[in-house]
């Protein structure tokens, strides 16, 4: 009746990295687009922006992503009476998430730009938008890279929570079979394995990154 | 982040609370759940696939056990499309709630307390808790269990019972799902724990070194598909096809071959 | 659905939350301190370890930092008594976070460090102060009031990470909560209020942060830090 831990149960697992993966670039695309209009509205002049921005940013970033989770899986069905499946409440979750974070670290980037900038371009007769999308953004672009790579690695790992809601991806995957198997020595350490075969060529790549934006001499962007 | 941020952060945070404190959620008027199901043809069921031998992934990578063929069953005869909706054992009750699913067959035992917040269908099948773990644990009673470490999974009949019957001194570890309840009994984080007996035979069985044997029963119980209290034509379906079914003889087939035990007569609700 | 919202159960059970709150806090500020200590050690090592001393060491910490807390907590809880390790859940919680802080703590340290002066250690070299000694005062400190804020944002990152810690049974706000929701049917009320605790705690650890470092650092001697 026990089972062993072979290709089938491999299987399962891996298409569960799939999932992992999956949700967090849609994650991070659609959490780039919320995060650039924060970003955005985080820089704009009009004081009721910043502050709506910022206090998205503050919730999000204030609380706990699994309480986030539980709130957008069973909350928003309550609040609403819109009735959601599993997928697009995590991915909704993850992508508010992602928004928060990725807005911050662009708000920076955006004001690590140094200020003559904006004056220069103004004195040539630049208006706002025109100056923050072709003077300002082309060069935050360059500044925000490294750490919005380093981000990734972030969300990647986070997406683990899913797990405890019942969101069938790598982690809760090789909890099932763990649970089929019980071989808990070999699957989380696998499971670890998965991750970190994911993350670490991210987090290399965002280090690289980091340091070749040191050597051409401008200072990175305030996190 | 800025402590401004943050502070922010409060404010939206009590924004939100003035709206969810505020008039609740519109419904949707008109069409029941059951006229949906049918206008739809699709039907969502949860699935609890860490709970042998009720749900577990089958070696397809597909949910396999007793009530996923009992969920499979309905949906049949229901004409309708079925869609698991995985849920972790405490979120079997949240997720009908938040309509996530529509009807909830997860081997939810029948209990007053849970009838205020859902409705039953007749049951259709019976299970008894018990408290097991290995040999090495004596335990004969629930006076023995004073000083052992007890697992138990949240949002459970044993979570209900279990700490009713245990003496002062007992200590009382909770899991979210079954899954890890068990982990916790084989990896030898904990002395016993309570779970249904079949969910102890099926981990004795498929475990034979680690020497897990039931040492008492706490309760037993008869458990049953439920629905949202709203959804009384549903319900009502779901009642007829417990007494068609149970008569064929088909809950009895489903029940024999995951549990390898008889269906005992079951009552009416 | 009709859901009606009842708050009222929330404060009748608010005891517990905060007990569950005090479980965080506390599994919180032990793993910062066990964690930190751990860092200095981990960063001591990569600095002036011998290469069979230093290869591990990174080796660990980009381990720590490319898996997910939650995986290295069932590893810690459900793997290892395999090979006759058992921790209580609650330990194997602070000892994760700890393990886990630690790998980040020492690379905010290597951050903190580059901004000490060479120049600065080779004075101190040539004072003759032994090795731990200019690690300890020339390096470490300076280093330690550059990093401070982002070791402070790391341990409000880990407070409100450490949620997690409910799946190994540990006995924090989150299970608290999760507990409650199962026996009083009211999760979304629960979930609401338990998200507003940590907010709280973020804001209040925040503030406690930015008081500890004007005490600890005090403005005449402090540095720019970005």
């Amino acid at each position: 009746m026990s089972r062993g831990f072979g290709w089938p149960e491999l299987q399962f697992v891996l298409h569960g990295l799939l999932w992992t993966l999956g949700l967090s670039a849609v994650a991070l695309t659609a959490g780039g687009v919320g995060g650039m209009i924060i970003a955005l509205a985080r820089v704009s002049r009009l004081r009721v922006l910043r502050i709506v921005a910022g206090g998205y940013i503050g919730l999000f970033q204030g609380t706990p992503v699994l309480m986030q989770l539980f709130l957008a899986f069973f909350g928003l069905a309550v609040l609403t009476g819109v009735q959601m499946d599993a997928w697009p409440a995590v991915t909704l979750a993850f992508t508010l998430y992602a928004g928060a974070f990725l807005g911050e670290i662009w708000r920076g980037a955006i004001q690590a730009v140094p200020p003559e900038q904006w004056e220069a371009a103004r004195a040539l007769g630049l208006r706002r938008p025109a100056t923050l999308l072709r003077v300002v953004l082309p060069q935050a672009v360059r500044l925000a890279i490294p750490p919005t790579v380093g981000f990734l690695v972030q969300l990647i790992k986070s997406t683990a929570v899913a797990s405890i809601i019942g969101f069938v991806e790598v982690t809760r995957a090789g909890q099932l079979m763990v649970n089929v198997t019980f071989r808990p020595m070999l699957v989380y350490p696998l499971v670890a394995l998965l991750y970190f075969a994911v993350c670490w060529p991210v987090s290399l790549l965002s280090g690289r990154l980091e340091r070749r934006l040191d050597a051409r001499g401008s200072g990175s962007p305030r996190r | 982040m800025e402590r401004r941020n943050l502070l922010a952060g409060g404010g939206a945070a009590g924004f939100l609370f003035a709206a969810a404190t505020g008039p609740a959620s519109a419904q949707t008027p008109g069409l029941s759940t059951l006229d949906r199901i049918q206008r739809d043809k699709k039907v969502r069921i949860t699935a609890e696939v860490d709970s042998p031998p009720f749900g577990i992934i089958g070696s397809d990578g597909q949910p396999d056990g007793s009530e996923i063929a009992t969920a499979r069953q309905l949906a049949k005869d229901l004409g309708a499309e079925l869609e698991f909706v995985q849920v972790s054992a405490t979120q079997r009750i949240p997720a009908l709630l938040a309509g996530r699913a529509d009807i909830a067959v997860s081997s939810l035992s029948i209990t007053t307390d849970r009838a205020k917040t859902v409705a039953f269908c007749a049951p259709h099948g019976a299970l008894s808790i018990v408290i097991c773990g290995p040999k090495k644990t004596a335990i004969a009673g629930p006076a023995d269990m004073a000083g052992k470490r007890i697992a138990l999974t949240r949002a459970t009949l044993e979570e209900a019972t279990v700490p009713k019957a245990a003496p002062k001194g007992t200590e009382l570890v909770f899991f979210d799902d079954i899954g890890p309840t068990i982990q916790a009994l084989l990896s030898g984080q904990v002395d016993a724990a309570g779970m249904s007996a079949f969910a102890a035979k099926s981990v004795a069985d498929r475990n034979p070194d680690a020497g897990i044997e039931v040492k008492f029963t706490v309760t037993t119980a008869y458990y049953g598909a439920a629905v949202r209290q709203a959804d009384e034509s549903l319900r009502h379906w779901i009642d007829t096809w417990v007494f068609v079914n149970t008569h064929n003889g088909v809950l009895a087939a489903i029940y024999e071959k995951y549990t390898g035990v008889k269906l005992p007569p079951l009552p009416t609700i | 659905m009709g859901y009606v919202f009842q708050f009222g159960v929330v404060w009748e059970h608010l005891p517990e939350l905060l007990a569950g709150a005090l479980l965080t806090l506390r599994l919180s500020v032990g793993a910062f301190v066990l964690g930190l200590l751990l860092a200095v050690l981990l960063t001591y090592a990569r600095g002036y370890g011998s290469r069979a001393v230093r290869g591990p060491v990174v080796a660990y910490i980009e381990f720590m930092r490319n898996t997910p807390l939650l995986v290295q907590l069932f590893v810690l809880y459900f793997s290892l008594p395999a090979i006759g390790v058992r921790l209580g859940a609650n330990q194997a919680a602070l000892l994760g976070l700890a393990l886990n802080f630690a790998a980040y703590g020492a690379e905010i340290l290597r951050g903190g460090m580059q901004a000490v002066p060479v120049g600065q250690i080779e004075a101190a070299n040539a004072l003759g102060l032994r090795r731990w000694r200019v690690f300890r005062h020339v390096v470490l400190m300076p280093a330690l009031r550059v990093a401070y804020p982002a070791l402070a944002s790391q341990f409000v990152l880990m407070m409100l990470g450490s949620s997690v810690v409910s799946a190994i049974s540990a006995t924090d706000l989150t299970a608290v909560t999760n507990t409650l929701q199962s026996t009083t049917f009211r999760g979304f009320e629960f979930y609401f209020v338990a998200t507003g605790i940590y907010l709280a705690m973020a804001l209040a650890a925040r503030a406690g942060l930015d008081v500890a470092y004007r005490w600890l650092f005090p403005p005449l001697l402090r540095l720019r830090s970005a």
